[in-house]
């Protein structure tokens, strides 16, 4: 396989520190993105469970609109049509604020499923015992409902790892980027995807595992009342 | 039952991964056991003698770049100098200059394009280096061109000093990057770099106001200037362009190299060039 | 008047995107049928405990969805020497193929173990309850998800322009490139993702009627 020849390997030893860099850039983009996604996520999701209409609308119209429109279009948004308004954030930001904001619809589905899968007794007790609205939320559903909530959402991170190589396109540098612009530049694409594509999978397989783990306990303590999302 | 369920399963199986993503489905390419045969029955080596077979030359092109490769957006039909060139190359191989098949190739898609057989060339802007050549076969540089700058009129920028701590939009693998990077070093200027699969987009990148420059070489800007946007006098680093085939293409490649040269010796790679109005 | 948005409209720009819809429907309606097929297999094939197919279809359950769509998309486009649109739906097919083929086991695994002891007992041979009496009701349970999947496949479909097919977003892309103003990258872009928008929102009401209508039927 003159693709996969043993001097195209011996280049890309060489240049390891480039796709190191690379790596770096796409955990970092990841955990900040998935910061933004998790606050995002949470906020509408307790919205749309809320008892006041406007907030559950305003939830709807951004799950809406975010779920229903490619995150590469909406990237692309972002990169190219901003300087309309003069505003030119970095690709990284654009990566971290675009895949927070496109997580977010996903994990706000997460939130107000497990939310709901939680007895509206139990909201209603609470109510009745003297607890605030956000009291009983934070006290009483959140902790039950973050045991339904956790797999779904591992496999949301694991999902925002995948497409933060969607930064390759808007020259971010990441670990995606870096294979493509190396290969290019040298023509040694074989070795270059390869090793990134190895690299990939030893981030989100792990996590993947995990999430299938936590959702094998839910389903046996929950006893298959709740099938997790 | 249950063995031929089993059966079943793995049939569709490997039906998946064929259509998917296996690399067991090569293209038809001129393969090493015709090359053997080749000596006894013609003159032609293999790979040339299977082009000429197949009466059609596919070669992989600019799409993007005026007066070299460029996809009339109304005829659909892709033109210029360099897929004269593939013309030219085609009549010595098949006798016949119209029997060419232009693809559009990027710097992403080029290489493999070119590995898996789907196309027999790339005249595409391709530049010669070291490292490529360890890939593919280029010929002798058919065109000699420098890297530039375009910039918006109204930018205020007037050469590469003034660029400390400004973006500059490159093509992936081009061998821009390095050059402009060089250039700045003698300078004592910082610069960024954005790096873009096509050339369109860092154009769009230009007009969005993303990056201050589009740096590629000269006669590529050429094709983009519009009356928002100027090229600047500073010119670095002269890139060869080669004519690229297939490593085993040996046969292939010695016949493009020879027209190359022929058209350069008699006149005719000047013509083409006068022809397109890049000399 | 150069550099507006009125500028954009022209009936030839209208039907150049309209033909990118075209690809991207053609994409995503093939691989989602494909990847139902596939996807039951392999789904099966996991489920089954055999000692060969489950492991070969976990691997490949795992080695797809643990890596990034562009990858998938650049390996279908090189490694297979398809034409860019079929190097499409190859790709999305191996993608789309792994999640329905977990939907599937998912449906597999949500049946009442009972059943298959209570066919057997009524003499029925594995490939019989399969065929007759677990698979249908599993498959009665796909039909919601595969319809999100379907949405989700037409917006990943988008990222089929870095190889070059030219699909809604791709010829969007191409437009960019021949016009030169923000206003009208912002037109470009809002224009396509409206398109996005109406397709998969009419999909997803879809697929909640449809939900509840099986809902309905189960009880």
């Amino acid at each position: 396989m003159q693709r996969f020849a043993w001097f195209k390997w011996q280049a890309l030893f060489h240049d390891w520190h480039l796709f190191g860099q690379g790596l770096v850039k796409t955990v970092s983009t990841s955990a900040l993105a998935l910061v933004v996604a998790l606050a995002l996520g949470i906020l509408f999701g307790i919205m749309a469970t809320a008892p006041w209409r406007g907030t559950r609308l305003i939830s709807r119209a951004y799950v809406d609109v975010i779920q229903n429109t490619p995150l590469f279009t909406q990237v692309m948004f972002f990169f190219y049509a901003l300087g309309h308004w003069k505003i030119y954030p970095t690709p990284l930001w654009i990566g971290v604020i675009g895949l927070g904001t496109y997580h977010g619809a996903y994990v706000a589905e997460v939130v107000r499923a497990g939310i709901q899968s939680i007895h509206r007794g139990q909201m209603e007790a609470a109510l009745s015992q003297g607890f605030t609205y956000s009291g009983a939320m934070r006290h009483v559903v959140l902790p039950q409902a973050i045991q339904v909530i956790l797999p779904p959402l591992t496999n949301q991170a694991v999902a925002l790892i995948k497409n933060s190589a969607i930064l390759a396109t808007i020259s971010g540098y990441d670990l995606m980027h870096m294979a493509d612009s190396w290969s290019a530049e040298k023509g040694y694409y074989g070795p270059a995807y390869l090793a990134v594509w190895v690299v990939y999978f030893l981030l989100c397989f792990p996590l993947a595992t995990y999430a299938r783990k936590l959702e094998a306990r839910v389903a046996r303590e929950r006893g298959g009342e709740v099938k997790a999302a | 039952m249950k063995k031929f369920l089993v059966s079943i399963m793995a049939g569709v199986l490997a039906l998946a991964f064929v259509a998917g993503c296996s690399s067991s489905t090569p293209a038809p390419a001129p393969a090493a056991d015709k090359k053997a045969e080749a000596p006894a029955a013609a003159p032609l080596p293999a790979d040339v003698k299977a082009i000429k077979d197949r009466g059609v030359f596919k070669v992989g092109t600019k799409a993007d770049v005026p007066k070299f490769g460029y996809k009339d957006p109304k005829t659909g039909q892709i033109d210029g100098f360099e897929v004269d060139l593939a013309r030219a190359i085609a009549k010595a191989i098949i006798g016949d200059n119209a029997k060419v098949e232009a693809s559009p190739v990027n710097a992403k898609t080029r290489g493999p394009a070119l590995d898996n057989g789907e196309i027999d060339a790339v005249i595409a802007t391709f530049t010669i280096t070291e490292d490529r050549k360890k890939s593919w076969n280029f010929s002798d540089p058919y065109y000699q061109d420098a890297v530039g700058l375009l910039v918006k009129k109204d930018g205020g920028l007037k050469s590469l000093k003034d660029f400390n701590d400004k973006t500059i939009g490159v093509a992936q693998s081009s061998t821009s990057k390095a050059a402009v990077q060089a250039e700045a070093d003698k300078a004592g200027v910082k610069l960024n770099f954005l790096e873009f699969a096509t050339y369109p987009e860092i154009k769009a990148a230009l007009d969005a106001g993303r990056v201050q420059a589009f740096s590629v070489d000269g006669a590529i800007l050429a094709g983009y200037v519009d009356d928002k946007s100027v090229i600047l006098p500073d010119r670095f680093s002269p890139q060869n362009y080669g004519v690229a085939t297939k490593l085993d293409n040996k046969g292939l490649a010695q016949v493009v190299n020879d027209v190359v040269t022929k058209m350069k010796a008699n006149g005719e790679m000047d013509n083409l060039l006068k022809k397109w109005g890049l000399k | 008047m150069k550099g507006s948005i009125m500028e954009l409209l022209q009936p030839h720009l209208l039907l150049f995107m309209g033909k990118g819809l075209l690809v991207t429907l053609q994409i995503a309606v093939t691989s989602i049928l494909l990847s139902f097929v596939f996807g039951t297999v392999i789904g099966v094939m996991r489920y089954s405990r055999h000692k060969v197919l489950a492991p070969i279809a976990g691997f490949y359950v795992e080695a797809v969805r643990n890596s990034p769509l562009l990858l998938l998309i650049l390996f279908a486009r090189f490694a297979s020497g398809l034409k860019p649109v079929n190097s499409g739906i190859a790709a999305m097919t191996v993608f789309t193929t792994a999640v329905l083929a977990e939907v599937v086991r998912g449906g597999l695994n949500s049946i009442d173990k009972g059943q298959w002891e209570a066919a057997k007992s009524q003499g029925f041979s594995y490939f019989k309850t399969l065929r007759y009496i677990v698979l249908p009701q599993a498959l009665r349970r796909m039909i919601p998800p595969m319809f999100s999947q379907f949405i989700t496949v037409i917006k990943d479909t988008s990222y089929v322009w870095v190889v070059g097919v030219e699909e809604l977003t791709g010829k969007g892309m191409i437009i960019m490139g021949q016009y030169g103003s923000t206003s009208q990258f912002f037109a470009i872009f809002l224009f396509i993702a409206f398109v996005y928008y109406v397709l998969c929102h009419l999909l997803g009401r879809m697929a909640r009627a449809l939900e509840r209508r099986s809902i309905l039927q189960t009880y």
